[in-house]
């Protein structure tokens, strides 16, 4: 049962499309699994419409019809790959890099994006932490497998973290099995081993 | 009762791009062209894309309307609502080289939603013009923090600047307007 979701200035983001790719991909794969969500984005998307409706219209040049008319052949691009049938969607279908060990019990595996956000899956052994960092911006984490708690509740498969403070209490793995989740941020100042490898892949 | 129309003044485009999908209907095409074409190169201007640019990627909508067509289920969004997240996930694509991850989800068909029911795609066919509805009864205030933040692609700290009213006042007049809009389409399950 979900009981974490983003918060909604995030799903608006998510919905007009200015949210960084990387932040992006985390608020989808808690989407995915997230029925409640889905419907609020669906609801936002909609005003997306409703406002488009009400745009006063900017003529396009005369000929732009019948020059879009000539290519109505061309084929529908065609989705991305599916690069990792291990992990669910849309996940399965990102550029991901390798996994580098961050610490004992605990590897990171950078998402191969673009834009003013990064990110990666983390993986993290029962009882380990997940890597500290003070955070600027927003930072977002979708757990896939596993549980963690931190200052501020427990979250499990499915539950998206936003903290909007710093994390007083560095986020555990509870229970018997390891942690699977993938996280972004926006400026986070990473310390320690996922640091440099930070630096290092940059 | 009666049916409501998508748009009360104007073509049912749902059902134009319904025709594209089973027809290859050109001259439906046009029509939706002549709609539509014009207010996402309105959009991608305000939102700071040269004139040039900006039609090239409402051209790229709309061939993307046509080739996508079959996919467009009226009962999943409305004819605005799919023809603007096409057009968000391509002015992503073009403008940061980054994809949409709605680009990278599975075929909403094989969703696990359930079936649908008969008077859900009816409600959803509504649901623009529910949300047009209440839009045009918001404040003016909450009315143009939404705008701003859908087509000028403002973060809240540059609609501050822009308005002259504090972060906190932003933030709150959008969380009043969402949450106006969400108790106006409550009523539709």
């Amino acid at each position: 049962m979900i009981q974490h979701h983003p918060t909604e200035q995030t799903l608006l983001a998510y919905a007009t499309g200015s949210l960084p790719e990387a932040l992006a991909i985390v608020t989808a794969t808690h989407l995915a699994q997230c029925r409640l969500c889905r419907q609020a984005l669906g609801t936002l998307e909609a005003t997306g419409g409703a406002i488009l409706d009400e745009l006063a219209p900017v003529p396009l040049s005369g000929d732009a019809l019948n020059r879009l008319l000539d290519r109505t052949d061309e084929p529908a691009p065609l989705p991305p790959p599916v690069l990792h049938p291990d992990l669910p969607a849309p996940l399965n279908r990102v550029a991901l890099g390798r996994w580098w060990p961050v610490g004992i019990g605990v590897r990171y595996r950078p998402l191969q994006t673009a834009g003013a956000a990064w990110g990666g899956l983390i993986l993290a052994q029962p009882g380990r932490s997940l890597p500290k960092h003070g955070h600027e911006g927003r930072e977002l984490t979708c757990i896939l497998s596993g549980s963690f708690a931190d200052g501020h509740g427990h979250y499990q498969a499915g539950d998206l973290s936003e903290p909007l403070t710093d994390h007083d209490v560095p986020p555990m793995v509870t229970g018997g099995a390891p942690c699977l989740c993938i996280i972004a941020s926006e400026g986070m100042r990473l310390r320690g081993l996922l640091g440099r490898v930070q630096r290092l892949i940059g | 009762m009666t049916q409501e129309k998508p748009s009360p003044d104007g073509p049912d485009h749902a059902a134009l791009i319904a025709s594209i999908a089973v027809n290859r209907d050109r001259a439906a095409f046009a029509a939706l062209f002549a709609y539509f074409a014009p207010r996402v190169k309105a959009w991608m201007m305000r939102a700071g894309s040269n004139p040039t640019a900006s039609e090239e990627l409402a051209q790229e909508t709309m061939l993307a309307v046509w080739q996508k067509a079959r996919l467009f289920d009226p009962a999943r969004a409305g004819a605005s609502t799919w023809i603007f997240t096409i057009a968000r996930n391509l002015r992503i694509d073009a403008l940061r080289r980054e994809h949409h991850p709605a680009d990278l989800m599975p075929d909403p068909t094989d969703e696990d939603e359930g079936p649908l029911q008969a008077d859900r795609v009816l409600s959803m066919s509504q649901q623009e013009v529910r949300i047009r509805a209440a839009l045009s009864l918001l404040p003016p205030d909450q009315a143009e923090v939404i705008r701003k933040a859908f087509f000028e692609d403002k973060v809240h700290s540059e609609i501050e600047k822009d308005l002259g009213i504090p972060l906190g006042t932003v933030k709150s007049r959008l969380r009043l307007a969402m949450t106006r809009l969400r108790g106006m389409l409550g009523d539709l399950g």
